[in-house]
């Protein structure tokens, strides 16, 4: 008994890990606010880290493949352009159009790696402009609106319930279920090792453009969760999501060559991103030395992570 | 297998130990303001959440609203003030401030990052009996302190000045920031309703560019060229003014007047021109909307009644104010401004 114990906590060293660490920093958490645990502030703080924890899953999934998404901050630009723009005529119409939008463009990425052979770092780093600019055309300057009463009803709780909470429910069980499909195992397989995918008869390429398109919906999501929470679109307020997507991957363990990492680690690295920066607001260091804290404290969670699960790769 | 078990535990409690460090190397401050009795005269918990610290602009304000804290601090009005800085990253400042709301902060100040997107949280502060107080770049929420300057008055004011200047007739270069951003927009309006009243005046090239030097003094070289027979240029920002004036001073040509803004490094060169005829009229935007923000939030927080919206009339820097702006000795990189007079700042907040 003991022993199956031990392989479970074996197979789950990211999650443990990062698991006990989430445990360290809410307490921390908790002396700084007392409020803490109870439903109110459990909303408001999902509301707020959903995008994080949803754009990190779509770039931990582009990275499973083997992949990169420097365009991801655009896309969720533009799906959060697209929702606020039309979702006075109807939440779910909007809704469909944003999730289309945010999937064809990460379609779109994914049939410029896969067939153009280009390297991903290259093509979505062009893209993030491309997106960006179709971004400005939807939406020239910050506004358009979303029901108040669905702003209300997402930042503060439905009928005593938190929405976000249950929306990362929901997409990680979609998650769970992907995984198990054939196109989710050829995922790992491909991001593993390409040449072998390809040998035992996957198509890569196909998996490949579906990766990339999945993720555009997990960042359409994303987009959508941020334009809700803020009650309006703006152009250009998904930049810092691109790098932030790609260190909670990192501290999650997705590997950098594709093929290693679990989605559960992942939100669970974009949830203790999102607390450690909240954490430092608390504590009343001065700006600067914040990001300086946030950084290193960043660097020192990666290098031990590492440190710590090393023999995994030797 | 024992071995990454330790290294394992050792890993997490490496991270816990900094995790901790983290959050408890700072004193929290408010175990001093925790028994306060004194009511309304209860000294204030301030915080200030900015969308940028960096850009000089930003660094003066932050100095300017600081000496005021020191001043309402040594009058007991203030007791804490913690300055937020979102490095450019919106949803940041949507944390910070719900950050200050769990940490019942008693005034706000906000420099947005987006004009509508803070409004949820802004608003829910508010909700919370907190007083929000917004400036420089500001919000399209109606529920918040607002203090903020006109920019299509910038641009009239301009317009108006140059009409007159040139006697009502000639050719000019109108030199706006990039378009499709609302304080572009806002001043090029203004100018074009001032201009409208000097009929016989022909904007000969509209000319767009960053609100920075390097690419100023290339699009304006390029009109230029084209129009080297310009009687004057209405140009809406200090760097703009500069490469306009650079480009003039290089290629040796007779000097026109162009409208400016109280960058360091126009205010200079126009003060090193003005020999050679050279003039021109110039606002700003005043690093003091933040301590009027400051000091509304603070009355409002005490009690008394604030105006929602504070428009600051613009400074006008002429000819025969110059030198008391221009600063040698300063960085041309720097935006010199005099304070208001605190009586000037208590008229504009109802007191």
């Amino acid at each position: 008994m003991p022993d199956r114990v031990a392989t479970t906590l074996r197979g789950n060293l990211d999650v443990v890990g990062l698991g006990a660490l989430l445990v360290v920093l809410l307490a921390a958490y908790r002396h700084y606010d007392s409020e803490l645990f109870t439903p109110a502030s459990i909303t408001i703080l999902s509301a707020q880290f959903l995008p994080l924890i949803l754009a990190a899953m779509g770039q931990s999934t582009v990275m499973l493949a083997g992949g990169i998404d420097l365009s991801l901050g655009s896309v969720l630009a533009l799906a959060m352009a697209v929702f606020a723009v039309r979702a006075e005529d109807g939440v779910a119409v909007a809704a469909v159009l944003a999730l289309a939008a945010a999937a064809s463009t990460g379609a779109a990425n994914g049939v410029l790696v896969a067939y153009a052979g280009l390297p991903p770092i290259i093509v979505t780093l062009a893209a993030s402009f491309l997106w960006g600019g179709v971004t400005l055309v939807v939406l020239p300057k910050p506004g358009g609106s979303v029901p108040a009463g669905l702003v209300d009803a997402y930042n503060n709780g439905w009928n005593g319930l938190a929405l976000p909470f249950v929306v990362i429910g929901l997409v990680l069980l979609l998650w769970k279920t992907v995984r198990t499909t054939r196109f989710g195992l050829s995922l790992y397989a491909v991001g593993g090792n390409e040449h072998g995918a390809y040998a035992s008869g996957i198509g890569v390429r196909k998996v490949k453009i579906g990766a990339y398109a999945l993720a555009g919906v997990f960042v359409g999501l994303a987009g959508i969760g941020l334009a809700v929470q803020t009650g309006s679109g703006d152009a250009t307020i998904g930049a810092p999501y691109t790098l932030n997507s790609i260190a909670a991957s990192v501290l999650a363990g997705v590997s950098f060559f594709g093929g290693i990492g679990q989605m559960r680690a992942t939100v669970l690295a974009a949830l203790l991103i999102g607390l450690l920066t909240n954490l430092l607001l608390f504590t009343g260091l001065s700006p600067f030395y914040q990001l300086i804290m946030q950084g290193a404290v960043l660097i020192v969670a990666i290098a031990v992570k590492t440190f710590a699960t090393r023999e995994r790769t030797d | 297998m024992i071995g990454r078990f330790t290294r394992a535990a050792v890993a997490v409690t490496a991270l816990g130990a900094l995790a901790a460090t983290a959050a408890c190397g700072v004193d929290s401050g408010d175990d001093s303001s925790g028994d306060g009795d004194g009511g309304k005269s209860k000294a204030l918990k301030v915080g200030w959440s900015t969308i940028y610290l960096t850009p000089s602009w930003m660094q003066q304000t932050d100095k300017m609203i600081k000496d005021d804290v020191a001043k309402l601090k040594g009058e007991g009005k203030i007791a804490d003030y913690q300055v937020f800085n979102a490095n450019g990253d919106t949803s940041q400042q949507i944390a910070q401030i719900r950050a200050m709301i769990q940490q019942k902060y008693d005034v706000i100040l906000v420099d947005a990052g987006s004009s509508t997107a803070l409004n949820p949280a802004m608003e829910q502060a508010v909700n919370a009996g907190i007083t929000v107080a917004n400036f420089d770049s500001l919000v399209t929420s109606e529920k918040v302190v607002r203090v903020g300057t006109d920019q299509k008055e910038w641009g009239r004011m301009m317009g108006q000045w140059l009409g007159e200047k040139l006697g009502g007739k000639g050719k000019i270069i109108a030199f706006n920031g990039p378009a499709g951003v609302a304080v572009s927009e806002e001043r090029w309006q203004g100018a074009q309703e001032a201009l409208k009243k000097f009929p016989d005046i022909k904007v000969a090239a509209n000319v767009h560019s960053e609100y920075n030097l390097a690419p100023a003094a290339q699009a304006f070289a390029s009109a230029y060229s084209a129009n080297p027979d310009i009687d004057g240029v209405f140009s809406q920002g200090g760097a703009l003014s500069a490469a306009a004036l650079q480009t003039l001073v290089k290629q040796k040509k007779k000097m026109v007047p162009i409208t400016g803004e109280n960058y360091n490094g126009f205010l200079k060169l126009w003060k090193e021109q003005k020999a050679n005829g050279f003039s021109s009229l110039s606002t700003a935007q005043p690093n003091y909307l933040g301590v009027i923000a400051l000091r509304a939030a603070v009355a409002k927080a005490g009690g008394a009644t604030v105006p929602n919206q504070i428009m600051v009339p613009l400074p006008k820097i002429t000819d025969d104010t110059l030198d008391q702006y221009v600063k040698a000795d300063q960085p041309d990189d720097s935006y010199p401004i005099q304070p208001m007079p605190q009586p000037e700042i208590d008229k504009l907040i109802g007191k």
